[in-house]
């Protein structure tokens, strides 16, 4: 089914980008698992290549098939994630006071990762019935529906943070779906509006004192402003050019939590500097531009619809990260799409960036 | 199943194309102004605000450690070892490396065999501390309770072992009031410029030699700059000053004295306290208070019973009666008397008194404890004749009997290197008008001469009195420190001046010493001082401890009222060597207090001439003499 065609087709330097993220990735992880007192290299990194190799089989499958075909089966892949998430939430296995998690045996899937995609992906297999969005109350129902169902089960597991990245996703796919520009307003300001109540009732304390002491960190250095204090102490200590590869005190002494996951770039950024910060954001800006490139490129609205949700959703969270790495943002449980370790936000990633490849290289056919 | 594909094949319209291109426009323009701002922030991050961030980390993971310095060690004039370290083994536990605290310290109450209460107690107090900050549990302890716990080291993760120096005085009670002690800085010491630029926590001396000389013992704490992990665990050290000991230290004390002064008490079976000197120098060859306490104690940081115990003593263990105990002379007093009338000539040596058991003294009658028939100077003194010094109180003014008790020793403090010390006080006309605003009325100084009255002195100083009868009358300044060690063995160090140098007449000094050789070695009250061969010469005193009719109305008073005992003396005469006091509390009896002095001189020659130390308390040391037994009041 991969014609000569097609093949041609493949947005090469995209692929690329993408492949030398995942090795800085790699080599970041093994940094911040690295052990002096310790013989070898951390499992973490074999189970990290391992998805890493499983989200590029899986981004090869993704391409095989037309992106159409995908759609089509959109019903079945969303009843899944819900299936999935729910049973996460229920039956799953639990980690720092969530239910994230289902326990596969050899790995923990975390259904979460993969709702940005399928919900882009439903959308776009809605909208793209339409001419100017969702005309109808059905259409709104489904629309709510496809939005509010994997928001809310994530959201009660609790894992606010990943449920809000579905947000973008489903902003980005209104606006190109068309939607007017009176709707738009009207949900900007219902958002800022039900802000005030959001945080009275649809916050836990925690999720509350993360975001005060995000604005004042110092009032509480030791609890929760602690991670954005020593994330900023670990970004700015390291200076234009870095501590060295394997030289960042801040995690090898293990100041800054969870340094392989959530602050891996605040890692990069004291190990290899500056210099490291701008070569990694290029890539990530490239690998944006690129990616919203197949959105122009593409040929149908379900194509364009699902690489802008895609392409929004995965900026979304590549902004947000970044930014918190370097405290200037709320300390959320979000990882940063291809660095952090992470198997299921590795294969997710890559296997969304198999449908906007798809998109592109079906450019011209029917 | 193409459904939803086929609805969407057909090409856009040319309006809704251009809304999306404008939106895709608008979202890549926000995409790339949003990764500028990143740009520009982690630029603000990590190049302008670099130093600042990098100080930071530096702090966040490196810790300076103190080292504790070893305290210097005091010596002897020998040589021995007075004070030293030792080191002590501290059972501590790092909280955050205890899963279950509870099953822990039951463990370790077992296999240590000390109460779970006391354990729990200590881990309840420091509750609020840092998990990873250690806590000692088990202070100094025993190296069984350290094998115990190195064994079970597997079972009981967290607990761990430290050794810190810490002070010790090997020999417990004995000169503790000399040495002093030692205990962590207080917040007013490190106000004093002497305790400057110490951090507080850290142990300096309290008392004693220990507190004069501590800017010699204490030495310098080294650092050690360690690397360490988020909960404090020390990763590696980085950089290390190693701790400066302590300089030692080497004291004129003579510690086979200080043994047996403190051994003559132990057999006399009271307290009190005692001053040898060397009468040349001033070097002091022993100084006793007793009851004494262990110094030990406080190496550790004395525990609250045990601090409220020695401070309720109601015989006051760590008041040093030596410097500070202040006391009536007594007939002590009787040698500044003579020695006063002689250099003043209102009398000669051959100037006689008759005595009919007391006298009458402008206008009132004086009670002798004797009726002594006609004596002078001498024999006055020999019996300690109150009629005979009460003749001489009526012709001295008292500022020329402050001005002599003065040159000898008697006046203010001797400026000995001891913290504390008290000054000891004889009346003057100055001091009278200062003091009460009144005159100083001559019939007062009848009481002065038998040394009552508002005289009162402490040992050391009577000590000094007695040094400077023996040698001609220099008031020598008594020292402790012989010499000091910086690194290049033990220098002298420059002897103190003496306060105050008089020539006394040959005759004078004659005759004062013929006096108190009848002390001891005539039918003198000091008998039981005698040496045969070594020409001992003293005098015995009784301090009244309270008047007789302040006796009568304390007489339901649980106090002690009896009164003290003091025997002066120094060896041999003419070629003085040794010059001292013994202070007997509420022995009654200067005469009891002359056997300790005896004891302590028949050691100093036992030792000088290489005989076998004596044994106090042996027959042959009490020269019972029945007749004089009540001689002295």
């Amino acid at each position: 089914m991969l014609e000569q065609r097609l093949y041609r087709h493949i947005d090469w330097p995209l692929l690329l980008a993408l492949l030398i993220l995942c090795v800085i990735g790699l080599t970041m992880i093994y940094s911040t698992t690295y052990d002096p007192l310790e013989v070898g290299v951390s499992p973490l990194v074999f189970t990290q290549a391992c998805a890493l190799l499983i989200g590029m089989l899986g981004l090869g499958a993704v391409i095989w098939v037309d992106y159409r075909w995908v759609a089509d089966s959109v019903p079945t892949i969303f009843v899944g994630l819900v299936a999935a998430v729910g049973y996460a939430l229920w039956f799953g296995t639990s980690g720092g006071g969530a239910n994230r998690w289902i326990n596969l045996g050899i790995f923990n899937l975390q259904p979460s990762e993969f709702a940005r995609t399928v919900v882009a992906l439903a959308l776009a297999a809605l909208f793209s019935q339409w001419q100017r969005g969702p005309q109808t109350v059905m259409g709104w129902l489904w629309t709510g529906l496809i939005i509010g169902l994997p928001f809310m089960l994530i959201a009660q597991q609790p894992d606010l943070g990943t449920a809000v990245t579905l947000l973008p996703v489903a902003f980005a796919i209104l606006v190109f779906a068309g939607l007017p520009l009176r709707y738009v307003s009207i949900l900007v300001a219902v958002g800022i509006m039900i802000t005030p109540v959001a945080w009275t009732y649809g916050l836990e304390d925690y999720q509350r004192q993360r975001i005060a002491s995000f604005l004042n960190p110092e009032q509480d250095a030791r609890g929760a402003g602690y991670q954005q204090i020593q994330a900023r102490i670990t970004v700015g200590s390291g200076g234009a050019l870095g501590k060295g590869f394997l030289e960042g005190t801040q995690s090898r002494y293990n100041f800054l939590p969870v340094a392989h996951n959530d602050f891996i770039f605040s890692v990069l950024a004291e190990e290899l500097g500056f210099l490291g910060v701008v070569v990694t954001l290029s890539l990530y800006l490239f690998v944006i531009l690129r990616g919203l490139d197949a959105a122009r490129l593409a040929k149908d609205r379900l194509g364009r619809y699902l690489v802008v949700g895609i392409m929004a959703g995965f900026s979304f969270q590549v902004i947000y990260n970044v930014a918190m790495s370097a405290g200037l943002a709320p300390v959320k449980g979000l990882t940063l799409p291809l660095l952090s370790y992470g198997g299921s936000s590795a294969i997710a990633t890559l296997v969304a960036f198999g449908l906007v490849l798809n998109v592109r290289m079906r450019r011209f056919t029917n | 199943m193409r459904k939803l594909s086929n609805i969407d094949t057909s090409s856009d319209s040319g309006g809704k194309r251009g809304r999306s291109v404008l939106a895709l426009t608008v979202l890549r323009s926000t995409v790339v102004l949003a990764f500028m701002a990143l740009v520009v922030a982690f630029w603000l991050l990590q190049v302008a605000q670099h130093d600042r961030y990098l100080q930071l980390a530096e702090n966040n993971h490196q810790r300076t450690v103190a080292l504790t310095a070893p305290r210097g060690t005091v010596f002897d004039r020998d040589g021995r070892v007075l004070v030293q370290n030792r080191s002590s083994l501290n059972i501590s536990i790092a909280r955050e490396q205890v899963d279950d605290l509870d099953t822990t310290l039951r463990q370790l109450a077992e296999v240590a065999g000390v109460t779970l209460s006391g354990l729990q107690s200590i881990v309840e107090r420091h509750r609020l501390a840092p998990a990873y900050r250690p806590l000692v549990l088990i202070q100094d302890a025993s190296l069984a309770q350290v094998a115990a716990v190195s064994a079970r080291s597997v079972e009981l993760p967290g607990l761990f072992v430290q050794e810190l120096p810490i002070r010790f005085y090997p020999g417990n009670e004995v000169a503790a009031h000399l040495f002093g002690y030692v205990g962590e800085v207080s917040d007013d010491q490190l106000e004093l410029p002497e305790f400057n630029g110490l951090r507080s926590g850290v142990a300096v001396g309290k008392a004693g030699i220990e507190r004069a000389y501590n800017r010699l013992l204490m030495g310098e704490d080294g650092t050690r700059r360690v690397v360490v992990d988020s909960i404090g665990r020390e990763i590696e050290t980085i950089g290390e000053r190693p701790p400066m000991e302590g300089r030692q230290i080497k004291l004129t004390l003579d510690y086979d004295l200080q043994q047996a002064a403190e051994a003559a008490f132990e057999a006399a079976g009271f307290n009190g306290a005692a001053v040898v000197l060397d009468p040349l120098s001033g070097e002091i060859l022993t100084l006793v208070s007793r009851p004494s306490y262990d110094p030990n104690l406080f190496a550790l940081g004395i525990d609250g019973d045990a601090w409220t115990e020695l401070n309720s003593d109601r015989h006051r263990p760590l008041n040093n009666r030596a410097i500070r105990g202040r006391y009536s002379p007594g007939s002590t007093f009787k040698i500044v008397m003579a020695i006063a009338a002689l250099e003043e000539g209102v009398v000669t040596p051959d100037f006689e008194v008759p005595c009919h058991g007391g006298g009458t003294f402008y206008g009132r009658h004086y009670r002798c404890h004797a009726t002594h028939g006609t004596v002078g100077m001498r024999e006055a003194l020999e019996q300690s004749c109150n009629t005979y010094f009460y003749s001489l109180g009526e012709k001295l003014k008292i500022d020329q009997i402050h001005k002599w008790a003065t040159a000898l020793g008697l006046g203010g403090v001797t400026g000995v290197d001891l913290p504390y010390e008290v000054g000891s006080l004889v009346p003057s006309t100055t001091w009278k008008s200062e003091r009460w605003g009144e005159p100083w009325y001559p019939g007062e100084t009848i009481s002065v001469a038998i040394g009552q009255g508002p005289v009162s002195v402490t040992p050391i100083s009577l000590a000094v009195m007695m040094a400077a009868v023996a040698n001609g009358g220099t008031r020598v300044t008594p020292y402790l420190l012989e010499a000091v060690d910086e690194g290049e063995g033990f220098l002298p160090v420059p002897r103190p001046v003496p306060k105050s140098r008089v020539k006394l007449d040959p005759v004078t000094l004659e005759t004062v010493t013929e006096g108190l050789w009848y002390v001891v070695n005539r039918a003198g009250t000091g008998r039981r001082a005698r040496l045969v061969g070594r020409d001992v010469i003293g005098k015995t005193g009784t301090a009244q401890v309270i008047s007789l009719q302040g006796r009568l109305a304390a007489v339901d008073s649980s106090r002690d009222l009896r009164d003290h005992g003091w025997f002066v003396f120094a060896v041999p005469a003419g070629k003085p060597e040794l010059a001292g006091v013994v202070f007997g509390e509420h022995n009654e009896h200067g005469y009891l207090s002359a056997p300790i002095a005896r004891h302590i001189m028949e050691t100093y020659f036992a030792k000088k001439d290489g005989r076998p130390l004596p044994v106090p308390g042996l027959p042959e040391e009490r020269s019972s003499n029945r007749l004089f037994e009540t001689a002295n009041q």
